[in-house]
């Protein structure tokens, strides 16, 4: 139950689950379970797609579990300063709605924004549709206290602009737990913007589509936020939305532009006339705020909706430059075909962030295997690409023996180095992010001060 | 153990976590096994794992409100409702677990003999009225009528199914209900004898033979092809559901059948007479009942036919989350049930309203215990185009 996440991994299970309210709470946890010898893995709601909240056993015992779903309270809000204090448990959709009635809301808006918690954003330096514009977590999140190994509290980043010294919030925002456990957060508030056109393009060939992606950001334009479906995923989501997705559309985008009315309307013409070039079937604008919040509703609920054609599914979130989409995509198909797979994509198209999901039966004799070697090439394929590994879903588990494809071992001790600065028993999540041997193993045995 | 679920429904979640905040026991324990993707990695522990079944997985299966929220959250459409009754079916069956003790099951069968729980609830309330009930930690109405007004049939156009609690309890509700019908052109018939009790708190507490038989009862009681009305979503939720459970032509005929009162109603709302006058003034907040948006999915039709008679019709905030009340789950589970209705007493509250309407006698009973001044949309209307002489 709580050896698990939203991927498919399962290691061990956990040896014991707390769920404590405070951060004296938190670090009570962390104490007992370094007194004990036994490694901690912070989980939120386990809505992570790497297998980051995944507890896996070292030292003497079986992992312990720090949920922090208690820890759900917003804890101060200032409007005028643009910052609110949150628990770690808070969820993330519940911030932006508390915050409706300022007119302001939290930028990150994950797929899985109704369910995620905040303090798991901070941990993966969650991504989302509308970041193409805003930015990822780490640019509205200005400080955090964080639980470390030892269980003493720190406060990382500050309140005011330009602190001197390292950016250890930079350091500790996307560090998937092994750095810490953050017990309170703040968060930069977004005004709402005045104006708001989100667009629905349908294309009947999946190039035309992809290749509309770079022509929009070509043509000067920087959309809120830019998607795409497409395929059997255009049907699975409309079956659960009913939001008028044409089923029988190759592939979708949804595009979304704000800002002030004037601009907006200029921008949402533009962008039907990029798209119009570039094949789109049909241009359509959702003519009021219900209709938007459905179509969205689609997009975010397309992981969900898998079940509806197979009931499991693998994916990757790996980057590629926008130019290189319609070929990565090409790749993707052959690959899958190739391993008598089915993909689905669902994906950030405006800033390259793919999510092939490969869907199948894992009751199924033999298919788990075809699915993990369709993922490596996926991978393969996007790195040669000019990729990177992972967009906004974390390393984890899943991605950390590709690691060693994307770093050279230089680089993969200078980060062994840091995580080792915050956590130097790797009592924290071990064995995520970086793979067995990052750190240079002749260099651990050389005493403090050794000229090597 | 074999649950008695189907292997390509418990296969069907792929652990999003989209279920979550839709559901009442995880927002308010934040515990991943009181969700419903913790509770159906539970039920794949028991069914594919044979794990052992002990206290915990039992208390995870019994903490289920039955509130199907997490239905409408699946983008994936699993039917979360029915693996968790054949879940506890299996359970209950399985005599060596004590699930569901004898003293329940006896209570739950009572349900099912009418003038047993109408004799039932009459000795409570004069009981009450001596002061050798103690109503609050029985967790009782403070005051159960004495007596109820008889209801009159009023012709053949339809049936009004008026439930077993319910009918013991909120007459009133019934009343006020045959009122707006009649109003609307309708001639009301009542359903014959054995046709009180639906099935439903039984079927949820896994009682499934018991509930089987009531549903061949009512059926039995409900002759012709005339719509049967109901006015409480979990009975008709339940009666709605009779094709599934029976499986019979028959018994997917009479569910065809069933239409709520308010569905019904909605395309004749004009019919109603609706003076300016006597429009209630507002704000009156609509409290979706779980069985009608989640199940039945006919909740919009409650705004429908409030409309012409209320003057401003706000919404709650909770994307219709659950009260708390579940049938017979504020009874078993008193202290899960009042933290999940602080949640819903806390939506109320900015909401603004100062009356509130429910379409379902659990979450009437449960908000009203809170003193939560709560109505059944019928009353509301029957005030305007029924008044009492």
């Amino acid at each position: 139950m709580y050896e698990r996440d939203a991927s498919m991994i399962t290691v061990d299970r956990p040896a014991v689950v707390c769920f404590p309210r405070t951060a004296v709470e938190v670090q009570a946890c962390v104490r007992a379970a370094a007194h004990h010898d036994r490694p901690v893995v912070a989980r939120g709601a386990g809505t992570g797609l790497a297998g980051g909240a995944v507890p896996v056993a070292s030292g003497v015992g079986g992992p312990v579990v720090i949920t922090t779903t208690k820890m759900d309270r917003i804890l101060s809000v200032d409007v005028e300063d643009r910052v609110a204090w949150v628990q770690p448990g808070v969820v993330n959709l519940d911030l932006t709605r508390a915050l409706a009635g300022h007119r302001m809301h939290f930028a990150p808006d994950p797929s899985s924004q109704q369910s995620c918690t905040i303090g798991g954003n901070v941990a993966n330096n969650s991504g989302g549709p509308h970041c193409l514009a805003y930015g990822v977590t780490s640019a509205h999140v200005l400080a955090v206290d964080v639980v470390l190994a030892d269980g003493s509290l720190a406060r990382l980043g500050a309140l005011e602009a330009d602190v001197p010294g390292y950016d250890l919030r930079g350091a500790f925002v996307g560090s998937e737990g092994t750095m810490g456990i953050s017990t309170r957060i703040a968060v930069r508030l977004t005004p709402n913007p005045p104006a708001v056109k989100t667009m629905l393009l349908d294309f009947v060939s999946v190039d035309d589509a992809a290749g509309c992606v770079s022509g929009i950001i070509a043509a000067g334009l920087v959309p809120a936020a830019l998607e795409m479906i497409e395929g059997k995923m255009i049907e699975a989501v409309e079956a659960f939305v009913h939001a008028g997705y044409p089923a029988d559309a190759a592939a979708v985008l949804l595009v979304e532009v704000d800002g002030l009315p004037g601009g907006v309307a200029e921008d949402a013409a533009a962008v039907a006339s990029v798209g119009e070039r570039c094949g789109a079937r049909t241009v359509r604008i959702a003519a009021d705020e219900t209709e938007r919040q459905l179509l969205w509703k689609g997009r975010k609920s397309a992981f969900g909706a898998v079940a509806r054609i197979a009931p499991n599914y693998y994916l990757h979130d790996t980057v590629v430059p926008r130019t290189r989409l319609v070929e990565v995509l090409r790749e993707i198909y052959d690959i899958a075909a190739r391993h008598d797979l089915l993909v689905m994509n669902v994906f950030h198209a405006g800033d390259g962030n793919l999510h092939p999901l490969l869907v199948f039966d894992a009751r199924e004799p033999g298919v788990l295997e075809r699915v993990h070697a369709a993922g490596d090439e996926i991978v393969g394929a996007s790195l040669r690409a000019g990729g990177v590994l992972t967009g906004e879903h974390g390393i984890g588990l899943e991605k950390k023996a590709y690691m060693s494809q994307m770093f050279s071992a230089d680089d993969l001790d200078a980060q062994a180095r840091l995580r080792a600065a915050f956590d130097p028993d790797e009592r924290m999540n071990p064995s995520k992010v970086l793979p067995a041997g990052s750190r240079c193993g002749d260099l651990q045995g050389v005493p403090e001060g050794a000229w090597v | 153990m074999k649950l008695g679920v189907d292997e390509d429904e418990l296969a069907s979640c792929v652990g999003c976590g989209l279920c979550l905040p839709h559901c009442p026991t995880f927002r308010v324990t934040g515990e991943e096994a009181l969700s419903p993707r913790g509770r159906i990695a539970a039920m794949r522990e028991i069914h594919w794992r044979d794990a052992p079944v002990d206290g915990e997985l039992v208390r995870i299966a019994d903490t289920c409100v039955q509130c199907r929220g997490c239905e409408t959250a699946c983008p994936s459409g699993v039917p979360f409702g029915h693996l968790m009754e054949a879940t506890r079916e299996a359970l209950a069956e399985d005599r060596s677990l004590v699930y569901q003790p004898w003293w329940r099951r006896l209570g739950y069968r009572a349900l099912g003999h009418h003038r047993l729980v109408v004799a039932g609830s009459r000795a409570l309330a004069v009981g009450q009225r001596l002061g050798l009930v103690p109503s609050t930690r029985l967790g009782l109405p403070a005051r159960l009528p004495l007596r109820s007004p008889a209801l009159e049939p009023s012709g053949s156009d339809v049936y009004l199914f008026t439930g077993c609690i319910m009918d013991a309890w909120q007459r009133g509700t019934h009343t006020a209900t045959m009122g707006v019908l009649h109003a609307a052109g309708a001639g009301v018939e009542l359903l014959g004898h054995g046709g009180s009790c639906c099935g439903a708190l039984q079927e949820h507490a896994g009682l499934g033979k018991q509930a089987r038989s009531l549903a061949s009862r009512v059926m039995a009681a409900a002759a012709g092809a005339a719509p049967i009305i109901v006015n409480s979503a979990g009975c008709g939720a339940m009666l709605k559901d009779y094709g599934r459970l029976l499986g019979t032509p028959e018994a997917v005929a009479f569910s065809a059948r069933v239409v709520d009162v308010h569905e019904w109603l909605a395309p004749r709302v004009d019919a109603l007479p609706a003076d300016e006058w006597r429009k209630l003034a507002g704000p009156v907040a609509v409290q979706d009942p779980c069985h009608l948006r989640h199940v039945q999915r006919s909740h919009l039709a409650v705004r429908t036919v409030l409309r012409p008679f209320v003057d401003e019709l706000v919404e709650l905030d909770d994307d219709g989350l659950c009260c708390g009340a579940g049938g017979a789950y504020a009874l078993v589970h008193r202290d899960l049930a009042t933290d999940i209705r602080h949640r819903k007493l806390a939506s109320i509250e900015r909401s603004g309203a100062r009356l509130v309407v429910s379409a379902n006698p659990g979450c009437l009973l449960h908000l009203q215990a809170a003193g939560v001044n709560v109505r059944h949309p019928m009353q509301i209307v029957a005030s305007a185009v029924a008044p009492e002489p």
